[in-house]
């Protein structure tokens, strides 16, 4: 319950930290917590080192440029469900944030943090990549931008190289006509999922699906999008049947664990399910 | 490793006491400094018996390091009462039988604090939704929510 | 601030009567603070932390156990192995007769490992960090032994030996032959056979087990400070496995956050704490992790039926045959306690006479049970339950029909049923109508059917379960004559002190059922006083509370023995202050009544305010009757009105018994199998109830934890014998998100074995099970599914329509 010892530190500016994760090397970045502080009680990770970044200031925020929406990562997950921007032009990401866990880990709990805890079964990661969410990452080189499906490399492995940190999701706006929905399959609200779809569709003036974006979590080691589903909506009118059957293809290229919350059978079965009923949800939405 | 002071402020007092860099912060607070409202009811951060306020929100307080809590404010089911007066919340959970063993109690009401706070008339969904990260295996929940959705009221009407 | 003695009531005129009253409990007033004592918040001058290390593997030799490289660690002061405790202790004593009796279980593991996180070693240091951090420096050598999971197959004779000197995992056998099951049969138009299986699940209250142990061998008395329930009882088997001077004991209990049965056994840890703390020489504290508390035992009973049912076919129940076997774990701690209590619901609500049960017990490498809410009643009456409607779909009677054809009538009460237990009160008939038209019956009968025709899911489930309450420890001489347990008791005080205010006492080890303010409302009417005139000593300490080798709580009683005691004890406090007063005022003792704090002679202006009688019974005796002992404090043992059992192994195991009916509707996702409660009503007779919002949040907490075990909660063993749910990750302890709203309604059968009509609450922690199967079993009945486990995942259901319509060939 109580983690074993290790050396803390409290570093006032990225710089600071970029320098503190260089020169140890069994160190582990602080953000949020709530998944970091939970492995080192289980004592299932002991860093020698923790570098907390609560104290640089400027990491949290919410606007809009060139575009563009720019979440700095230590931007708590309460912060960003909430936030009218968000809500009104990113429905998907306040959606899945308002899935996670509960209130209390949602007060605390950050986006970059969940992004580079990058858990397959967790809400966010499989909207930003839904979003086609870019990541900011700062290290000693300076800074670089990786796409969010290079980002998810592996199960709870990302891009980063161990010396940077994430400093900012970038998220391209999404264009009139198109509506937006997670949907988290689990045994509790806030449960990790058996199966998670986020889905962002646009329509034109005929209502012709012209863009399809489909993120499944809890499918593999990382988030996937469903490329083939997605391919079987664009050009089409959506209607229930097409989506009921372009939803059968969302089982291409996947391969979901079994545990006891779920079998990999039943999860391949109900992320067809769920690809179907939340691409309806954010067809539904267009408009509103 | 060795311990270093950290200082907070707590239920509108300037405090401090010594913790490792590992020492959690539900630790400090009850074994450091006395306040024992704050309840351990699991390892990983589910059961929220440890909730408190801590900057304004509820956060699990076996989920933060002490080290953290450097320069806060936190409010702690200890604080809620006020001048000697039960908080209102306190109150309901009394007279709705909000409680049974009371060990997940002070959880209960402190999410139930920030919930009103920031929803002053909620629905019963809201209310559940607001205290899902608060386990309790008394009262099936049922006289919790009527205990919040009746402090609401009181609350409304001061 | 108001007190914490205000009750409700406290601004209009006081009522006739206090019970009866929804009191608010003076408890609730620490307790919002965050005043409560609980075991974590005592801190002892020189107090060390404890911290244990468990076996990793469910079946291993312990082949070595290197302790140096923790007890050098600075801070680590005493640790202790299995080798230590084979010395300084005998294994405990259990209830079953040979060969059964050849089960070892000691505090911590000796010899070999059988469960998956058995203590192995304990370690007390000066932080809990540093304890932690000792025994992740303890280094064990383990030999990895065969394991066995699935308990029909550890009935095998070649299987791998969990407790090897017993020569079988069978570790009791027995059959009960109660009326005559054979001749049933050959008279039954039909006999339904099933396999059901009633799965394992914990009770994980919010606070885990925790002891604090202090053992000064300056004066030689042991304190053991812990949140056990039911600790004078336990005491037996302490002294018994130690040998320790059983009158320089004390145990105490303060708050304690919930047990529902699972704090029971927590016994070993009460002597394995006592005995660092007698190495160490200072005050040692344990607290026990949720990972623990999930994986190291406080199960309930796991038990699988082969089941018979002969009836008529107009629906009328013969009789029933079942093989039971109990899945005990690596340890029998309480058991096969469990796998007997059957005994006291043997039919269920019904009215059939015969009934043969085949009971077997049976130890496997799982974690130990313990007698959790329902033990071993809500198996039976689940598997009763369950059968009849099985049985009930192949005869096409409808589910309501046969309920109400085999129901026990209020009439027949005191109804003696096939083992002997003998039914007080109770109207089942009227509770299931009641039920039924809470839900709103007939309209939801219509839109189901309706639903149907759409393809949606909805089922309407029904169960009855019946808390027998108040045992009979006679009832474990049917597993052993020699078991030196019979009967029911409870001590208690009552006394005024020289104010004329009173103080009671009884050990009950409460832990949220609001027993202090209950017991001033009792007492307030004995004695015509209000209940803030009543101080009744908080937790228990054995050296101030009245106790016997019954006392605690558990077995749903405290509002049938408990109060029983304290009724005992006011009486006889009342009986002599009405005596003084008589002397006093020159009347007769049958003339005085006590009201508003005073003694009144009935019909004139004569009284005594209680603080003149208390005056002359503790400072002022020469004014007291010539040859009365002076003092106001009366001390009651109640005895419980039981017999032993008779030749034929009949026996009333349980004074009272109270009753639940629950109706629940649901609709289960037919694409996902999952499942959502709609609506949900418990209707509940515990007979008279004291405080009816006490008994109604029990009510509401207990069907939680039927809904709970029904579809979230599962311990669910690998293979290798790990479990798959050790933490609230994957143990799905359901939050008010998932748990919908109770409708409750409360029936009243007073109990005539009781002075106030109460009975032991019950709460009905059972029912749920077999009101969701029966809800899940209806929604699926488009498909003919059978539900057969008392848990259920979407998983399973999706699994079980994609069968059954793959048969149907939809």
């Amino acid at each position: 319950m109580i983690p074993r010892s290790f050396e803390y530190y409290n570093p006032s500016s990225l710089e600071e930290a970029i320098k503190l994760l260089d020169s140890n090397e069994d160190s582990k970045v602080l953000a949020g917590g709530q998944s970091l502080i939970a492995l080192m009680k289980l004592r299932l990770a002991s860093p020698e080192s923790v570098i907390d970044l609560n104290n640089i200031s400027g990491m949290s925020y919410i606007k809009e440029s060139d575009g563009k929406l720019l979440i700095g990562a230590l931007t708590t997950h309460d912060m960003y469900e909430n936030s009218d921007l968000v809500k009104q032009k990113f429905f998907v990401l306040s959606e899945a944030a308002s899935r996670v866990a509960d209130q209390q880990i949602r007060n605390k709990g950050t986006i970059g943090g969940t992004i580079c805890h990058a858990d397959p079964s967790a809400d966010v990661p499989t909207a930003i990549l839904a979003l086609d969410a870019d990541i900011v990452i700062t290290g000693p080189g300076g800074d670089r931008v990786v796409s969010a499906k290079d980002f998810f490399v592996d199960f709870f492995t990302t891009a980063l190289n161990p010396n940077e940190i994430v400093k900012e999701i970038q998220i391209p706006f999404l264009g009139a006509r198109t509506g937006s929905a997670y949907f988290k399959h689990a045994r509790r609200e806030g449960d990790f999922a058996i199966a998670s779809v986020a889905a962002i569709i646009t329509i034109d003036e005929e209502g012709v699906c012209t863009k399809a974006s489909i993120s499944l979590g809890s499918v593999g080691p990382t988030p996937l999008r469903a490329t083939k589903v997605e391919n079987a909506l664009v050009g089409k009118t959506l209607n229930d049947d097409l989506i009921a059957e372009s939803s059968q293809l969302a089982d291409f290229n996947i391969s979901p664990p079994s545990d006891i919350h779920g079998s990999a059978d039943y999860r391949v079965k109900m992320t067809k399910v769920f690809t179907k009923r939340v691409i309806k949800m954010a067809l539904n939405r267009i408009g509103s | 490793m060795e311990k270093k002071k950290i200082k907070l402020t707590i239920n509108g007092e300037q405090m401090e006491g010594e913790a490792e860099p590992r020492t959690l912060l539900v630790y400090f607070l009850r074994d450091v400094l006395g306040l024992t409202g704050t309840h351990i009811g699991c390892d990983t951060g589910h059961c929220g018996c440890c909730t408190i306020i801590m900057n304004g929100v509820s956060v699990k307080s076996c989920m933060v390091f002490a080290f953290q809590a450097e320069g806060t404010t936190i409010t702690t089911i200890e604080g809620l009462a006020q001048n000697g007066k039960l908080h209102p919340i306190q109150e309901s959970f009394w007279e709705n039988h909000g409680l049974q063993c009371g060990y997940c109690t002070p959880g209960q009401i402190m999410s139930a604090s920030f919930l009103l706070k920031r929803n002053p008339n909620p629905t019963e969904d809201e209310i559940r939704r607001g205290i899902e990260g608060n386990y309790c295996r008394c009262t099936g929940y049922v006289n919790i929510v009527k205990s919040i959705k009746a402090a609401a009221e009181k609350m409304q009407s001061k | 601030m108001r007190g914490p003695m205000a009750t409700v009531t406290e601004e209009q005129a006081p009522p006739q009567k206090w019970v009866g009253q929804s009191v608010k409990p003076r408890e609730s007033y620490r307790l919002i603070q965050g005043k409560g004592k609980f075991l974590d918040d005592i801190k002892l001058p020189n107090m060390l932390y404890a911290a244990i290390l468990r076996s990793p593997y469910a079946h291993a030799k312990i082949v070595s156990i290197d302790t140096s490289k923790a007890s050098a660690l600075p801070g680590v002061i005493s640790i202790i192995t299995g080798e230590d405790v084979e010395k300084a202790t005998k294994p405990f004593m259990g209830v079953v007769p040979p060969p059964g009796d050849k089960v070892i279980d000691y505090c911590l593991a000796v010899g070999k490992t059988r469960y998956a996180g058995e203590p192995v070693a304990a370690v007390a240091a000066t932080e809990r960090s540093i304890a932690e951090d000792a025994i992740d420096l303890i280094e064990v050598e383990y030999d990895p032994l065969p394991v066995v999971v699935d308990v029909e197959k550890a009935m095998n004779k070649d299987s791998t030996l969990v407790q090897d000197a017993v020569g079988s995992n069978i570790v009791w056998h027995k059959q009960f032959n109660y009326g005559d099951y054979e001749k049933a049969a050959s008279h039954a138009d039909t006999i339904v056979k099933e396999k059901l299986h009633f799965h394992r699940f914990g009770a994980a209250p919010m606070e885990t087990d925790n002891v604090l142990a202090d053992y000064q061998e300056s004066t030689g008395l042991l304190t053991i400070n812990c949140n056990n329930q039911m600790p004078m009882f336990c005491l037996a088997l302490i002294v018994l496995a130690t040998g320790w001077d059983s009158h320089k004991i004390r145990i105490i209990t303060n708050d304690i956050g919930g047990g529902f049965g699972a704090k029971i056994i927590s016994y070993t840890y009460m002597v394995l704490i006592s005995l660092l703390s007698k190495k160490s020489g200072r005050p040692v504290k344990w607290i026990m992790e949720r990972r623990a508390n999930i994986i190291s035992g406080t199960h309930a009973n796991e038990a699988t039926f082969y089941v018979d049912i002969a009836l008529k076919k107009n629906g009328t129940i013969l009789g029933i045959n079942a093989k039971t076997i109990h899945d005990e774990g690596a340890y029998l701690r309480y058991e096969p306690i469990g796998a007997l209590l059957w005994v006291q619901v043997s039919s269920g609500p019904y009215r059939f006479k015969n009934l043969r049960m085949d009971v077997n017990s049976v130890v496997t490498n799982k974690g130990p049970v313990a007698p959790i809410r329902g033990y071993g009643r809500m198996q039976h009456l689940w598997m009763i339950e369950r059968i009849i409607e099985i049985a009930a779909k192949q005869l096409k009677i409808d589910p309501l029909e046969i309920r109400m054809k085999n129901f026990i009538t209020s009439e027949e009460m005191p109804y003696v049923t096939p083992s002997g237990a003998t039914y007080d009160s109770g109207d089942y008939p009227q509770a299931l109508e009641k039920a039924l038209e809470m839900i709103g019956y007939p309209e939801w009968k219509k839109k189901q059917s309706e639903y149907r025709k759409h393809g949606k899911l909805i089922g309407i489930g029904i169960g009855t379960g019946i808390d027998s309450g108040t045992n009979n420890f006679a009832q474990v001489k049917l597993i052993s004559k020699e078991n030196p347990f019979s009967g029911q008791s409870r001590m208690a005080f009552a006394r005024m002190d020289e104010f004329g205010r009173f103080q009671v006492a009884v050990a009950s080890n409460p832990h949220g059922q609001s027993h202090e303010t209950v017991v001033s409302q009792v007492v307030a009417d004995e004695l015509g006083v209000k209940p803030d005139d009543v101080f009744v000593l908080p937790g228990m300490d054995s050296f101030s509370h009245p106790f016997t080798g019954h006392s605690g709580s558990y077995a749903s009683q405290f509002a049938v023995s408990g109060i029983e005691a304290v009724l005992g004890a006011s009486r006889k406090l009342k009986k002599k202050i009405i005596e003084i007063a008589a002397f006093k005022l020159g009347a007769t003792p049958e003339d005085i009544i006590l009201k508003d704090g005073k003694a009144i002679v009935q019909d004139s202006d004569k009284s005594l305010e209680f603080w003149m009688i208390a005056n002359m019974a503790w400072r002022n005796n020469l004014e007291l009757p010539p040859d009365m002992e002076p003092g106001l404090m009366e001390l009651y043992c109640w005895k419980g009105p039981f017999k032993l059992p008779d030749e034929k192994e009949r026996l009333n195991p349980t004074l009272t018994y109270s009753y639940q009916t629950h109706v629940a509707v649901v609709e289960i996702d037919p694409e996902t199998g999952k499942l959502q409660i709609l609506k949900y009503v418990a209707v509940d007779d515990c007979g008279t109830q004291l405080n009816p919002q006490v008994v109604e949040g029990q009510v509401h907490g207990a069907a939680m934890n039927g809904i709970a075990a029904s579809i979230f909660e599962e311990c669910k063993y690998d293979d290798s014998g790990q479990l798959l749910s050790s933490t609230f990750m994957d143990y799905l302890f359901p939050t008010a998100v998932e748990i919908p709203h109770f409708q409750t309604c409360h029936l009243t059968s007073p109990s005539p074995f009781t002075t106030l009509g109460t009975k032991g609450a019950g709460e009905g922690g059972g029912t749920p099970l077999i009101t969701i199967s029966s809800a899940i079993e209806d929604a699926l009945a488009p498909f003919g599914i059978k539900i057969t486990d008392s848990h259920t995942t979407p998983e399973r259901i999706y699994n079980l329509i994609k069968k059954s319509k793959k048969v149907k060939g939809n």
